[in-house]
């Protein structure tokens, strides 16, 4: 009996006879009328949970006969895991579709019907194998959805629904010719049998047949430009019908084209293209766009088109269960992230992008729409990530280069304006409507985006991957997301300690320069956050970030295969990017930061696939074992990791971001995650570097590594924000370090990792001893400061150490830095270079003269004399880090032994060691000695100054001994010393430094968007010109 | 001559041309009438005609009508014509019927709200 009741035929019949029932019921009983309509929906729902779950444990797909005869004679439906799968997910959207809609849909009995045979049209669609009884399907559910689209009467959406019929009647116009043809030369109408008696179909009849049908098929999954009325319809109709035509319905006519595409095998190459432009132009035309549905749509249309491209590209070539995994993740997540989007533009009822502002005033709206973008955008970990993953490796498996970049460039895309939405929605605007708390029912989207964790975590089961390391990161994140309420300062402390154990059991596991890092990257962090508790404020959400960005961290160190090599990464980024705007703003630049993050994540993607289609592994051993395209590889690999560390051209992001962000946080950036960037090149490095024979990469990489030295420290000498001048300088320093990387020895990667150690410890130490400094000053303009020495005597010390470690001058561990970056240069035969580098760092004295003398001495503002020491809690990492900057500056061999034993296995040793005595090829140093001598050189003429002090009377000068000349000037700054500093050495050099780059990027930018604005230019809005673009189609894809 | 070669052909491919021309008539119709009203009418047009071709395509020169029962031989099974077409046009019928209701309850609803029948004033949205 029960198996009777979950016959597939019972979808049907169900849904028939509800549909004739329920205006017979609404007459006697309204509120029956809706449990019926649910009963009903639900039943299909269980018809198909009970499909899955047999077919998943290996049952054999049912065919359902009708009419009591076998086909061809009668029509048959199939019932299998893929169809019930389908069906499963396509019903589940529309129970909780029909719930959100339920005041509107119940209106009018007659609503409820049309959207109960809705959903049996498209479930007929997904089951039936008779391509006749395809066409009725078909038919009842455009019929539905053109009814649906306009019910409420909206103007706009009467328009669009008229569209919507001009296109769905040609395409069913169309559809239904062809079949009639396809049945006089097979005599079936049975797609199968169609199918194995394809020779049939042949002259110009069964051309034009199979064009007719394929043409009926293509309008309706939207491929541009012959979707402009798909557009209006998700623009105007109800947020839900918008939601379901965008997913369920997209889902049915996905699996028509899957079950019809043996019959188009000559026009797969030319599906292939249409999809590749709909997928690309879309996502031109998605960064015009500015209402928020319309929006969706080109996403929807896009996805859609991404998900044709992945099975006419791979059908046939990969097996099937593979293909499934691919297009299924894709299409699980876009139909419930894409659905519930649509659910919640319904919801908020703001039209416009721009309108969605304040969201963080309602973290719990924010959360969800975070996670429903980031699945759209294709982070971790959800499906669509683990399905674009296993896209690339088997295009690139099967050398479909050309379609790799595509899908990428559309995806960046795609990224660009679906993350610049969310980007906004963390915009604080203050305007009475918007800035009160947001009060929706969030039910459905929170089962969507719970879905959606689960599936992610499925997927990623059945590809085989390891799950705990990859998704503890994320439920450490959640878990302490919980604990929200505490205050900072607890929450501080609980992040510090959880961080401090994981960094102890991440690094017991980790060996060589996995380990090394790990101890920069984990405990540096763990010091970092230490320095979080000076402040007061509740700081929502910003540990659990700061969190997951460690255990990300800890993911990357940990990596053995690319997968979760790039999975960290992208974790990293996210967390990296969310921790910018937890607090204060740094909305435009984190925003940039975010986009050419993803850009970076696509090289890094794009070579891990080339690899991939050589060695057939993800493991990162096997890397070294591939004969081609190593250079370019190499070089995305690069471009990937210059990104991240801010190599010059893609440094757009950084000064924003490091000048902008909260102040603790950017001494994470500056210390941590920049190095993140250096272990990237070094991963490369070791698996790849062997195996280039062209050393025109290296030379290329290390000009690149001296002039973003030296352009580095030249921004920094023309800034007068304090920040920015620490963000260029990192940029500088992150230029010797990738300099040093390039020249791919021993002494090189030695220097390389002792520099980004060096620049941990010292730029992390400075960061924090700014980070005091502006919390007291509340300004971060250095003309503002001035003085502070006495106030602030601690905070002077450590920028005092700070700056004499990052000179290079001796004493301190930054000599060790610059003498082994010069020998190793001259080693190499660098002579250019090395001078360069030379220069560089004599620039760098101007701006650490000038952050010094600025911040700490001179005149002191009257409104800071009562200013005190930096808190605490800010001084304790700031004391670490002078103790560690001061040991390894005594005894280098600490640091730069394990540096060079673990560079040892890649390359042969060129260090030698006696005591503390460090000879290369070139020469040699002995950091005790050195640190002996300077200290003796220096106390002494201190000693001498300290008694003339003493002795002779010194007039200071005073605040009022400036005289103006009896005027007062309107910009009072141009008069304060420290304003414009170095305004001659700008003239002389000021030009080496025009912001090109950003020129640059802002071109790129505005040429996409023009772009976007030349390819919609097809959509006039009229009806008409959509059907002569739909005949016009027709009669293209027939000559071609 | 003409007339002859006309009288000569089949009466199927007669129908067959007559669909395809009514179709053409019907596209024609959609594309350059701006009216809605009209569009429908070409609509209908274009479904008529492919009503016919379908038809023509079920039929066989010569061949009587598919009623067979038990008594009839075997043999006789290759003498009728299709009946499987006719049976489709009857479905296909009513499917167009069904979609000129929506398309006609549309063009009312668009007169309700914005006064016109004209397919150009219904371009608010575009991009």
């Amino acid at each position: 009996m029960v198996n009777e009741l979950l016959n597939p035929i019972i979808i049907i019949i169900v849904a028939l006879a509800t549909g004739f029932l329920l205006p017979i019921v609404d007459k006697k009983n309204k509120s029956f009328t809706v449990v019926l309509f649910f009963m009903a929906l639900i039943w299909i729902g269980l018809i198909a949970l009970n499909g899955v779950v047999n077919f998943s444990s290996g049952a054999v797909a049912v065919e359902v006969i009708t009419a009591g005869i076998s086909p061809p004679f009668s029509i048959n439906l199939q019932f299998g895991l893929f169809e019930s799968v389908i069906i499963l997910a396509t019903t589940l959207i529309a129970i909780m579709t029909a719930w959100l809609m339920l005041d509107q849909l119940k209106e009018n009995v007659s609503t409820l019907v049309l959207f109960l045979i809705w959903v049996m049209g498209i479930d007929g669609m997904i089951m039936t194998r008779d391509i006749f009884n395809l066409f009725i399907f078909i038919e009842i559910t455009a019929i539905c959805s053109f009814v649906l689209t306009g019910f409420n009467h909206n103007s706009n959406a009467l328009s669009a629904g008229f569209k919507a019929i001009i296109a769905g009647t040609l395409a069913s116009s169309f559809f239904l010719l062809g079949v009639m043809f396809l049945y006089y030369q097979t005599g079936t109408l049975n797609i199968d049998d169609m199918v194995n008696n394809q020779s049939l179909i042949t002259g110009v009849i069964g051309h034009a047949a199979l064009v007719m049908v394929l043409t009926g098929v293509l309008i309706e999954l939207k491929p541009y430009p012959i979707n402009g009325w798909a557009l209006d319809v998700y623009q105007s109709a109800p947020s839900g019908i918008a939601a379901m035509m965008s997913v369920s319905v997209s889902a049915a006519y996905l699996f028509v084209f899957y079950k019809l595409l043996p019959l188009f095998q000559a026009w797969v190459p030319m599906i292939t293209l249409i999809a590749g432009l709909t997928f690309v132009v879309s996502n031109f035309i998605g960064l015009k766009q500015t209402v928020v549905k319309r929006l969706l749509g080109y996403s929807s249309v896009a996805q859609i088109a991404l998900i044709i491209m992945a099975i006419t590209l791979l059908n046939g070539k990969v097996s099937v269960s593979l293909l499934a995994l691919i297009t299924g993740g894709l299409f699980l997540n876009h139909l419930l992230a894409k659905s519930a989007l649509f659910w919640l533009a319904g919801m908020l009822n703001k039209t416009h992008v721009a309108q969605w502002t304040n969201l963080k005033k309602s973290p719990v709206v924010l959360f969800l729409f975070g996670c429903l973008l980031a699945a759209l955008v294709g982070l971790p970990p959800f499906p669509a990530f683990w399905a674009k993953w296993e896209l690339m490796m088997q295009l690139a498996t099967h050398q479909q280069h050309g379609w790799m970049l595509l899908v990428l460039l559309g995806s960046l895309l795609e990224a660009v304006y679906l993350l610049r939405w969310f980007s906004g929605s963390l915009n604080d605007v203050k305007d009475e409507e918007s800035s009160s708390p947001i009060r929706i029912n969030t039910v459905t989207l929170w089962l969507s985006t719970v879905a959606l964790f689960v599936s992610g975590f499925t997927i990623s089961h059945l590809m085989g991957v390891s799950i705990t390391p990859l998704f503890a990161p994320i439920l450490a994140a959640l878990f302490l997301l919980l604990f929200d309420e505490l205050t900072g300062k607890t929450k501080a402390g609980i992040t510090c300690v959880i961080a401090v154990f994981y960094s102890y059991d991440i690094l017991l596991h980790l060996t060589g320069i996995n380990w090394i890092f790990g101890l920069m990257l984990l405990m540096g962090s763990c010091v970092f956050i230490l320095g979080s508790m000076y402040r007061d404020e509740q700081r929502r959400g910003y540990f659990p970030l700061l969190l997951l960005l460690i255990m990300s961290l800890g993911t990357l160190l940990q990596a053995k295969t690319s997968l979760n090599f790039f999975y960290g990464w992208e974790l990293m980024t996210m967390s990296s990017y969310l921790l910018m705007n937890c607090g204060k703003n740094a909305l435009k630049s984190s925003f940039i930061y975010l986009i050419f993050s993803m850009g970076a994540a696509y090289f890094i993607l794009f070579a891990f696939a080339l690899v991939f289609a050589q060695t057939g592994t993800i493991q990162l051993d096997a890397m070294n074992t591939i004969s081609q395209y190593q250079t370019l590889i190499f070089a995305c690999f690069m471009i990937g990791f210059l990104i991240k560390l801010g190599g010059l051209g893609f440094h757009v992001w950084l000064p924003g971001v490091y000048s902008e962000t909260e102040d603790d946080y950017t001494a994470i950036l500056s210390g941590v995650v920049s190095k993140v960037g250096v272990f990237g090149l070094l991963m490369a490095g070791t698996h790849l570097g062997q195996t280039i024979n062209d050393e025109m990469v290296f030379y290329v990489l290390g000009w690149l590594g001296v002039i973003t030295a030296l352009l580095g420290a030249l921004m920094a000498v023309f800034q007068e924000d304090v920040k920015k001048l620490l963000a260029y300088s990192s940029i500088g320093q992150m230029g010797y370090i990738v300099a040093c990387f390039a020249l791919m020895n021993h002494l090189g990667w030695v220097t390389a990792m002792y520099l980004s150690v060096n620049h941990l410890l010292y730029k992390g130490l400075i960061f924090l001893a700014i980070a005091g400094v502006i919390y007291r000053t509340q300004t971060t303009l250095m003309y503002k400061m001035g003085g502070l020495l006495k106030n602030m005597p601690m905070s002077f010390f450590s920028a005092l150490i700070g700056i004499i470690a990052i000179s290079g001058v001796p004493p301190l561990l930054g000599f060790g830095g610059k003498w082994m970056l010069y020998n190793a240069m001259i080693e190499k035969g660098w002579y250019f270079q090395a001078g360069m580098a030379f220069f560089a760092s004599a620039i760098a004295f101007l701006y650490l003269f000038r952050f010094i003398h600025t911040v700490f001495l001179g005149q002191r503002k009257s409104e800071h004399k009562e200013l005190v020491e930096a808190p605490f809690s800010l001084l304790i990492p700031q004391v670490l880090l002078i103790i560690a900057i001061m040991v390894f500056s005594l005894n280098a061999k600490w640091l730069i032994q394990p540096l060079s034993d673990a560079v040892a296995v890649y390359y042969p040793s060129t260090l030698t060691w006696t005591g503390t005595f460090l000879q290369t090829s070139q020469g040699y140093w002995d950091g005790y000695l050195v640190m002996n001598v300077v200290t003796g050189v220096f106390l002494l003429p201190l000693i001498i100054l300290l008694l003339v002090s003493t002795t002779t009377k010194i007039q200071k000068v005073k605040q009022f001994n400036i005289v103006y000349a009896a005027e007062r000037p309107d910009k009072p700054e141009t008069t304060h010393v420290a304003y414009n500093f170095y305004a001659f050495y700008e003239k002389a050099l000021g030009f080496w430094v025009k912001p090109r780059a950003t020129q640059f990027w802002n071109s790129v930018a505005e040429w996409s968007h023009t772009m976007g604005s030349a390819c919609r230019i097809l959509y006039t809005g009229n009806g008409q010109t959509y059907a002569s673009l739909i005949v016009l189609f027709f009669v293209i894809i027939y000559f071609v | 001559m003409v007339i002859e070669n006309i009288l000569q052909t089949p009466l199927s491919n007669i129908v067959l041309i007559t669909g395809f021309f009514l179709f053409t008539i019907g596209l024609w119709g959609v594309l350059t009438h701006s009216n809605i009203i009209r569009m429908i009418i070409g609509f209908s047009l274009i479904s008529t005609g492919i009503h016919l071709v379908m038809i023509s395509i079920g039929y066989l020169t010569n061949k009587t009508a598919p009623i067979i029962n038990d008594e009839i031989k075997s043999e006789l099974l290759t003498s009728v014509v299709d009946p499987v077409p006719s049976a489709l046009v009857l479905t296909s019928i009513v499917i167009s019927l069904g979609v000129t209701a929506v398309m006609l309850s549309y063009a009312i609803q668009i007169h309700q709200t914005k006064k016109t029948l004209s397919i150009n004033d219904c371009s608010e949205m575009k991009w």
